[in-house]
């Protein structure tokens, strides 16, 4: 159960640049998840950690190792892959036992490791099938097997649920999370799904363009992001976004007007410096965090558009006046539908400033 | 209604009578090497009774055992030589990708469609400097690198997935143990496919075995059919036992293997 | 940037990969080729030779032979290729129809062909095409001539029976790529054509045809490079003649090489005119595939 250390990594093929200097730690024993859109580069960080792909420059230390140089076998990890990867030609126990064949493993030693990881994994009557004999929950439990079987130091899951249907992802993930339990052991886990990242991790890492854009609880990711594009990109659905203007600030406090409602204003405290009146910002409020009208301090008008009612809740998309469109939640109950009107309320203590770079004003 | 079914007949008879054209010289064959060379040419189409005086005669001229022997051992070999180097190379090109092998590739690419006339006498000459003439591995050598083999081996590697590749260096394997206990067994249909386009290739060369094996003993069976049929006075008779005979293995494998057989033809087009 | 360890055994793997191939292609291929363009300025007897200067050069310009196994292996493929691939097309596309009946038996008896060896099917045509032979046989017989065809003994009936051969041994192995390419093709398009009421003609030369170019380029390009190669048949049904009038490029170099008076130098130098026109061909094969491309 290793921690693992990422100094300065960077990674670029020729001239372009898709790693741009990743600093990060994992704890011993930590549910890491890498999250960030398509192209972000989180799966060819873990590929480096897996010694898959060269790192170009920076070092990479497991359980405090310099691993750059390591073949991938010899670093204490072991990988599950998004399309599980399974040898064809092998039966399942075949499978799970393979890397210890060439470990040098004794025979009955490597038996005995299949047999006790197929009891957790329940594997234990598909050990003879083929993996075309299987389905994409078996077969990925199957990897899930290979990799346990290595009693490895470091877990690496690469957008392992990403090929289930929608009711089989939600039960893998629960049983990761069980099996992240049970083994106590470090884990990085890569995604592009915000809800996965937010329900299995430890420590959620976003990733844009090669860069991490920011570290930490997956609720505190929620509640206090440092930018604009964590703060859309976790959370579901995503943080409704406004244009506003300094008009006035002082004594902790700025003063903005909302473009989208004719100019109505709006205070919302600072601890961290004001910015200068006149200021272009940008104001966001999670789909969640709207009030019934008059509870916060200003009332937005709005015309809905579209209404999506799945029972307990309700989203609906709404146009202000000036045609930007909002997405609220509510309560079902209020049988809202479009061509409706509708008035909510924005409470300061749930809105996020964002400067023009999408760095959050505090 | 009836046009229709009028074109219909027409598709029928269209392809009875293709069907028949193809066959009827299979039947030729095999009724020929029952017959006299003078019954053949006169036209003949029923089985008679001069097979077994066929094939004393066509023991009488060649040592049939032995001919068989040298042309199963030049096949066998080649086959499994050629597979070993080309599919070695058509995965290497393929997985370890860098610009000086991509330029290598497509130079031989280039070279794919130079005819073997072009090479035979150099390659000749070669050879017989070398003194290897009347030898298999003469015959055997210039076929084990196969452009056309690499090519078809690189563009089934590309269905190979990485992450196979990748699981198995996580798993400790190296490079040459993951083409040989992956790659290998996940391929094996692409390897059936290309026994066969190899095996007919080398069981049926005729123009380099001709130029380089020049002794009775050495002669393959496709070069005992051609001395036979250049004969003054070709006995067709024995021509014809013999052709049935050349032809039995491939059509054997043809039969059993008819999927692999279609896809080996079809080589790597796709 | 400092090469790591991992980057230089991907270096060196990639490599070991490919060598054993690139060495005996280096060695039975590209060197051969360069020895015969040096071999090409060399005149004399077998093993004995010197430098010509551009003598074979010259000789090449007055070499009627040359120029009839030229003409004659052109004969070949302006008439023979494209008489394949449209019986190919037909086979194909009647074959391709699902409500066919006896599909596979059709596709398995026109298939069958490709089973033989060259030389086995150019003994077997030899014996069919005597003179008193079963065709001339089974011709007569059906009124569809009255005096046996000369067909080994007449400069063009020989040339017929070559292409006859040729086209016997290698319509079906056409066909087969047009069905792969056929089966490739999605319903639906046809199914679309029929509901905006296109005619079975019109589906055929408008939907069929396109979708099947880059095949029909393809096997184009193997039956170009086939009639140059060709050699088997001739050599064994005609041995070229009579009076060269199946001579082809390949069955000349052999003659040149081993049957004449031996002249390495003089057949290297054919050996690049063949090396030339298969130059020439790529050109325009790359000119073509690079205007298909700039179309779609």
């Amino acid at each position: 159960m290793s921690s693992l250390s990422l100094k300065g990594i960077r990674k670029s093929y020729g001239h372009l640049e898709v790693i741009k200097g990743v600093d990060l730690d994992i704890q011993s024993k930590e549910f890491v998840v890498f999250v960030g859109p398509s192209g972000c580069g989180k799966s060819t960080l873990l590929r480096m950690i897996a010694g898959l792909e060269h790192i170009t420059s920076g070092d990479l230390e497991i359980g405090g190792t310099r691993m750059n140089d390591v073949e991938p076998s010899r670093r204490g990890i072991a990988m599950v892959f998004q399309t599980y990867a399974l040898y064809p030609h092998m039966t399942v126990r075949e499978n799970m036992g393979f890397a210890l064949r060439f470990a040098r493993v004794p025979r009955d030693e490597i038996a005995r490791q299949v047999q006790q990881a197929a009891r957790i994994l329940a594997l234990e009557p598909l050990l003879d099938r083929y993996p075309k004999e299987l389905s994409g929950g078996q077969r990925q439990r199957v990897a899930i097997g290979r990799a346990i079987v290595r009693n490895p130091e470091v877990f690496l899951f690469d957008e392992p649920l990403s090929n289930l249907d929608a009711e089989l992802r939600v039960h893998m993930r629960i049983e990761i999370a069980r099996l992240h339990k049970e083994l106590q052991t470090t884990i990085i886990y890569v995604t592009h799904d915000q809800v996965e990242a937010m329900t299995l991790a430890d420590k959620i890492v976003v990733l844009r363009d090669g860069v991490i854009e920011q570290t930490g609880k997956p609720l505190e990711l929620y509640e206090d992001p440092a930018n604009q594009f964590v703060a859309g990109f976790i959370g579901s659905p995503k943080m409704n976004f406004m244009a506003a203007a300094v008009t006035a600030s002082g004594n902790g406090s700025v003063t903005l007007s909302l473009a989208n409602q004719g100019g109505a204003s709006l205070s919302v405290p600072l601890s961290g410096p004001l910015p200068a009146p006149g200021e272009k910002l940008v104001l966001g409020v999670r789909p969640e965090h709207f009030g019934p009208p008059g509870a916060g301090s200003v009332d937005i008008a709005l015309e809905i558009d579209v209404a999506e009612h799945l029972g307990s809740i309700s989203y609906l998309y709404a146009n202000t006046a000036r045609g930007e469109q909002l997405v609220i939640e509510r309560d079902e109950g209020a049988r809202t539908g479009a061509g409706d009107t509708l008035s909510v309320s924005i409470d300061p203590a749930h809105a996020y400033l964002f400067d023009g770079a999408g760095q959050r004003l505090r | 209604m009836s046009l229709l079914m009028l074109r219909r007949a027409g598709v029928y008879l269209f392809l009875s009578i293709a069907a028949f054209l193809s066959v009827f010289p299979f039947y030729w064959m095999a009724v020929g090497a029952t017959n006299k060379s003078t019954e053949i040419v006169t036209g003949r189409m029923s089985p008679g009774d001069y097979l077994f005086t066929n094939f004393q005669s066509l023991l009488a001229q060649v040592d049939l055992l032995r001919i068989f022997g040298n042309s199963f051992f030049i096949a066998i070999v080649s086959t499994i030589l050629t597979l070993a180097v080309s599919s070695l190379a058509g995965y290497g090109f393929e997985i370890f990708r860098s610009r000086v092998r991509e330029r290598i590739f497509q130079l031989l690419l280039l070279l794919l469609s130079i005819p073997f006339a072009a090479l035979m006498v150099p390659l000749f000459v070669m050879i017989s400097r070398a003194q290897l003439t009347n030898t298999f591995t003469a015959v055997i050598l210039p076929t084990i690198a196969s452009i056309f083999i690499v090519f078809y081996f690189r563009q089934a590697t590309k269905a190979f997935p990485g992450e196979l590749r990748d699981a198995a260096r996580v798993d400790g394997l190296k490079e040459w143990q993951i083409f040989l206990f992956v790659y290998l067994p996940t391929m094996r249909s692409t390897y059936a496919a290309a026994t066969i386009i190899v095996f007919m290739g080398a069981w049926n060369n005729y123009l380099w075995p001709l130029i380089v094996l020049q002794t009775a003993d050495n002669k393959t069976i496709t070069l005992v059919i051609s001395t036979l049929t250049a004969a003054y006075t070709p006995d067709y008779g024995v021509i014809l036992l013999t052709t049935v005979l050349a032809t039995l293995p491939t059509l054997v494998i043809f039969f059993v293997l008819q999927r692999q057989f279609v896809q080996g033809m079809l080589g790597a087009v796709k | 940037m400092a090469q790591t360890r991992l980057d230089r055994n991907e270096q060196i793997n990639g490599w070991a990969f490919v060598m054993p191939a690139l060495v005996l292609l280096g060695i039975f291929m590209i060197y051969p080729i360069l020895w015969s363009l040096w071999m090409s300025f060399q005149v004399g007897r077998g093993n004995n030779f010197s430098f010509g200067g551009l003598a074979n050069i010259q000789r090449l310009a007055n070499d009627a032979l040359l120029v009839q196994a030229l003409g004659n292996t052109f004969f070949f493929f302006i008439i023979q290729v494209p008489i394949m691939i449209v019986l190919a097309l037909l086979f194909a596309v009647a074959l391709n129809d699902a409500t066919l009946r006896f599909r596979g038996l059709f596709r398995t008896m026109l298939f069958l062909p490709c089973v033989t060896s060259l030389i086995a099917y150019s003994s077997l045509f030899k014996s069919m095409f005597s003179s008193d032979g079963i065709v001339n046989q089974a011709l007569l017989s059906l009124h569809v001539i009255s005096a046996p065809i000369p067909w080994l003994t007449d400069p063009f009936w020989a040339k017929i029976v070559i292409i006859l051969a040729i086209t016997w041994r290698w319509t079906g192995y056409n066909m087969i790529f047009y069905l792969a390419a056929l089966q490739n093709i999605d319903k639906s398009i046809y199914e679309a054509a029929r509901i905006d009421g296109v005619p079975a003609w019109a589906r055929f030369w408008n939907i069929t045809v396109p979708m099947l170019k880059p095949v029909i380029l393809f096997t184009t390009i193997l039956s170009t490079i086939g009639t140059l190669q060709l050699f088997d048949e001739v050599n064994n049904i005609t041995q070229g003649g009579p009076g060269n009038a199946t001579l082809t490029l390949s069955l000349y170099i052999y003659n040149l090489t081993f049957r004449m008076m031996p002249s390495f130098g003089y057949s290297a130098t054919v050996s690049w005119v063949i090396v030339a026109i298969v130059a020439v061909l790529s050109i325009i094969q790359f000119i073509i595939a690079r205007d298909r491309r700039r179309r779609s």
